[in-house]
């Protein structure tokens, strides 16, 4: 793993992947890449992975591929996105129309294109767009605008959160079939799980 | 001896070129294999009747299709797309629809509640709502039977409500990390606080083994610790001759030249079916169940089937469900053990003094990196380094949710949009805002979970505004022009077409619905099977 940036260095849940149900492993595996893309542009690939950045507050590519990746499997998937506002287009309209729309914005307030920005000029506009308060461009209005950045946010932060990587820096066990949890209580942990500051009980043991 | 949940390997339904009762009227069609239809299922299968029970979902097979994955159990939800509006848009999917056969019992946490006898009498004692056309008495011994046959594990004493233990297995021991902190809390308030009753084993049963905290309840329980309609009343079914299509929407309920309800059509891979059917029941859930109602009107039912009190998709309730997060100087670990195992229930009845109508029960509650950073972008605003920071430290929140009671409104209702969906049904429009009662309710709520964890030695962190479960929709009454089914789910209007489901709800009570949703399938398959219905079944195998 790269650079471990949580409260539990040297925790790492994939060191423990044998222990999961093949199934699981299976599918937790597939985040780490390589990933092909079935739907979206190289240059819609680039705005996610900028935008999920600013989202998630992450700057690693191979986390920001698979937030990328994660976007591209669910906005081609006929099944549905379970709610939408009605006067809300469907979620792959949405994001690929809003995509554009940012870049339009970028360039009617800093006469840019969005990647081009800086940190600080790409952050305003997303929270801007959270507040649906960017200026209207065709026809994004406040609920839409919202809409978009609601959108975004779910997509960047389920990926975020379901990847290896980063259940190691948060201190989360992950998959725990079949081997369960034993010590629940207060205080305790099971021999396996991330320790504070690095120190596992395997270690005192 | 074969287990119920053993039946995967030859029972599953593979094609429709297989069928049983192809071409053939059957005594009973269920649609909808969920908390209420499996049930019903089962216990028509058991007296002897023809029975088929198509589902829109698939026939899951725990070991093969269960994950210990949040994102990848979003395949265990209602995906399609309802549209959502209101003040207080729902969200659906994860958050309160199962699809596949076992319904929202695959994926529910499996928290195992009676109804408080106030709770079927709202209108009579507080004056809000509307009271039930059967009271606690009624359902007393079915939810003794299920509580039996699920083997819920629970207290030797529950302090609230009418039944007050002790429950058939052996209360859950030890608690997790969250549950210990809630019981604290509440002791240092003088608040009582219980282990919670729960569908999920403590000890071995029927080739089940105990749960092994691994938290995923609502992922789907890969051991089958927990009980679902899918491994326990299903393969029961089955072993009677049921017939279980999966993968099959209903599209329609058909209706007969007499006006009486003939069968069902399905869609199976892009092709219609037809299922005849002496009665029809429908256990579609609380969005489900009127659109289909509502799509299959005709000439004789205009404005849809059992409607014509107008009442098919109205008085929709949800639970308030704020989740309320304190954080701690020691880790609390919320993704360990069962995520529900200490509640109270302290605060269910009315209290005039607190300014509102009935109350709500308080549920200790896990959750998982997904779910958790998932709801605080999504429904309380937080994102970017805020919440990076507040996630690289969730070890250290305890959290409580509310299940609060939402009062009855005319105005929270369920109906066809002019959008269709893959089958060519119209999509369904789903309205809710809270009213001044509920929001009361959920201030008060809010306010005691703080304080519980407040008393537990936590700081005040963050509310993130929720809703679970389904309510209404089809509420049943004595009376025709203002309820659509009877006591028994029979619809005023057609005697041979049934709703049961949770859409049959009349209040939504403070607490989580699922046991009920059971006790009335359960005697409303009792009314079908007895004497007293006298529709158009007659099964050989009642009259013998
Ligand atoms: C995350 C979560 C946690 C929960 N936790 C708890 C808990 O701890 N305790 C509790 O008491 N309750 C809990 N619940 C609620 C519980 O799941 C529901 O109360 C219960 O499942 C409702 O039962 P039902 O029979 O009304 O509907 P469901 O169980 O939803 O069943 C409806 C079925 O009908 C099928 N269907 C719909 N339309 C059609 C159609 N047109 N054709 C064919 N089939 C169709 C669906 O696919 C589904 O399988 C929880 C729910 C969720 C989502
Ligand atoms: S916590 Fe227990 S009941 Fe829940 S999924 Fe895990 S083993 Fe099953």
């Amino acid at each position: 793993m790269a650079s471990h940036r949580g409260l539990y260095p040297g925790y790492d849940v994939l060191a423990h992947k044998h222990e999961w149900d093949a199934n699981t492993r299976q599918i937790v595996e597939k985040r780490l890449g390589p990933f092909s893309y079935k739907l979206l542009s190289s240059w819609e690939q680039s705005m996610l992975k900028a935008v999920a950045g600013h989202l998630t507050y992450e700057d690693r590519p191979e986390v920001l591929a698979w937030v990328a990746a994660h976007f591209d499997q669910e906005l081609g998937k006929a099944i549905g996105e379970s709610q939408r506002q009605p006067e809300v287009p469907p979620q792959k309209e949405l994001v690929v129309a809003g995509l554009k729309a940012l870049e339009e914005w970028a360039k009617l307030q800093y006469q840019k294109g969005f990647l081009k920005l800086g940190v600080q000029d790409q952050f305003q506009i997303l929270r801007d767009l959270q507040l649906g308060q960017l200026p209207m461009v065709g026809k994004w209005n406040e609920t839409l605008q919202r809409a978009l950045f609601k959108k975004l946010v779910s997509l960047a932060v389920e990926a975020y959160y379901s990847h290896p990587w980063v259940w190691s820096e948060i201190g989360y066990g992950g998959p725990a079939y079949p081997r369960g949890y034993v010590r629940i209580e207060l205080g305790l942990a099971d021999p396996w799980e991330a320790q504070r500051g690095g120190s596992s009980i395997d270690a005192e043991l | 001896m074969t287990r119920s949940c053993d039946h995967y390997g030859n029972q599953r339904f593979t094609h429709l070129r297989q069928r049983k009762y192809a071409g053939q009227e059957v005594d009973a069609v269920v649609v909808g294999l969920g908390a209420a239809g499996g049930l019903i299922l089962r216990d028509l299968a058991k007296a002897g009747l023809d029975v088929v029970g198509i589902e829109a979902g698939p026939f899951w097979d725990p070991a093969s299709d269960f994950a210990s994955d949040e994102l990848h159990a979003r395949t265990l939800n209602w995906q399609d797309t309802r549209l959502s509006t209101g003040q207080n848009p729902l969200r659906f999917g994860h958050n309160n629809s199962g699809r596949g056969v076992g319904g929202g019992t695959v994926h529910f946490t499996g928290v195992f509640y009676r109804f408080h006898a106030s709770d079927f009498r709202t209108r009579t004692l507080d004056g809000v709502g509307e009271d039930w056309p059967i009271t606690y008495a009624d359902l007393e011994p079915y939810y003794a039977k299920l509580e039996e046959e699920i083997k819920v594990s629970g207290p030797r004493e529950f302090p609230w409500g009418e039944f007050n233990g002790p429950y058939p297995y052996p209360v859950r021991e030890p608690i997790s990390g969250n549950a210990q902190v809630f019981r604290r809390g509440c002791e240092a308030l003088g608040i009582r606080s219980a282990v919670a009753p729960l569908a999920i084993l403590s000890a071995p049963y029927d080739g089940r083994p105990p749960c092994i905290n691994r938290g995923f309840c609502n992922q789907g329980c890969l051991p089958n610790a927990k009980f679902s309609t899918l491994i326990q009343h299903i393969p029961q079914a089955l072993a009677d001759g049921a017939e279980v299509p999966s993968d099959c929407m209903v599209t329609r309920i058909l209706v007969g030249k007499d006006g009486r309800v003939s069968g069902v059509e399905f869609v199976h891979d892009g092709r219609t079916y037809k299922q005849e059917a002496k009665l029809v029941v429908v256990s579609a859930f609380v969005v489900e169940t009127p659109r289909l109602l509502l799509n299959s009107a005709c000439k004789q039912f205009p404005d849809g089937l059992a409607n014509s009190s107008g009442l098919v998709g109205k008085y929709i309730m949800p639970h308030s469900g704020h989740d309320v997060f304190a954080k701690f100087d020691e880790e609390i670990r919320l993704y360990k053990g069962t995520p529900v195992m200490a509640v109270s229930q302290d605060f269910y009845e009315t209290d005039p003094s607190r300014g509102f109508a009935r109350g709500y029960t308080l549920n200790a509650h896990g959750s998982r990196p997904v779910e958790l950073a998932g709801s605080l972008a999504v429904n309380a605003g937080m994102w970017g380094k805020e919440l990076n920071d507040t996630m690289r430290e969730w070890n250290y929140y305890a959290r409580i949710t509310m299940v609060g009671e939402v009062l009855p409104s005319l105005s929270n209702y369920v109906t066809l949009s002019d959008e269709k969906d893959e089958y060519g049904m119209p999509r369904a429009l789903v309205h809710f805002s809270y009213g001044d009662n509920d929001n009361r309710l959920i201030a008060h709520g809010v306010e005691t979970c703080y304080q519980i964890l407040e008393a537990a030695g936590g700081k005040r962190a963050f509310v993130i505004p929720d809703t679970a479960h389904l309510h209404g929709g089809c509420r049943m009454g004595t009376d025709p022009r203002r309820s659509v089914v009877n006591q028994y789910c029979q619809s005023h209007d057609i005697p041979n077409l049934f709703v049961c489901d949770a859409s049959v709800f009349v209040t939504s009570g403070g607490c989580n619905p699922t046991e009920t949703v059971m006790a009335i399938a359960a005697r409303t398959a009792d009314y079908i099977t007895s004497q007293k219905y006298k529709g158009k079944l007659q099964p050989a195998a009642l009259t013998v």
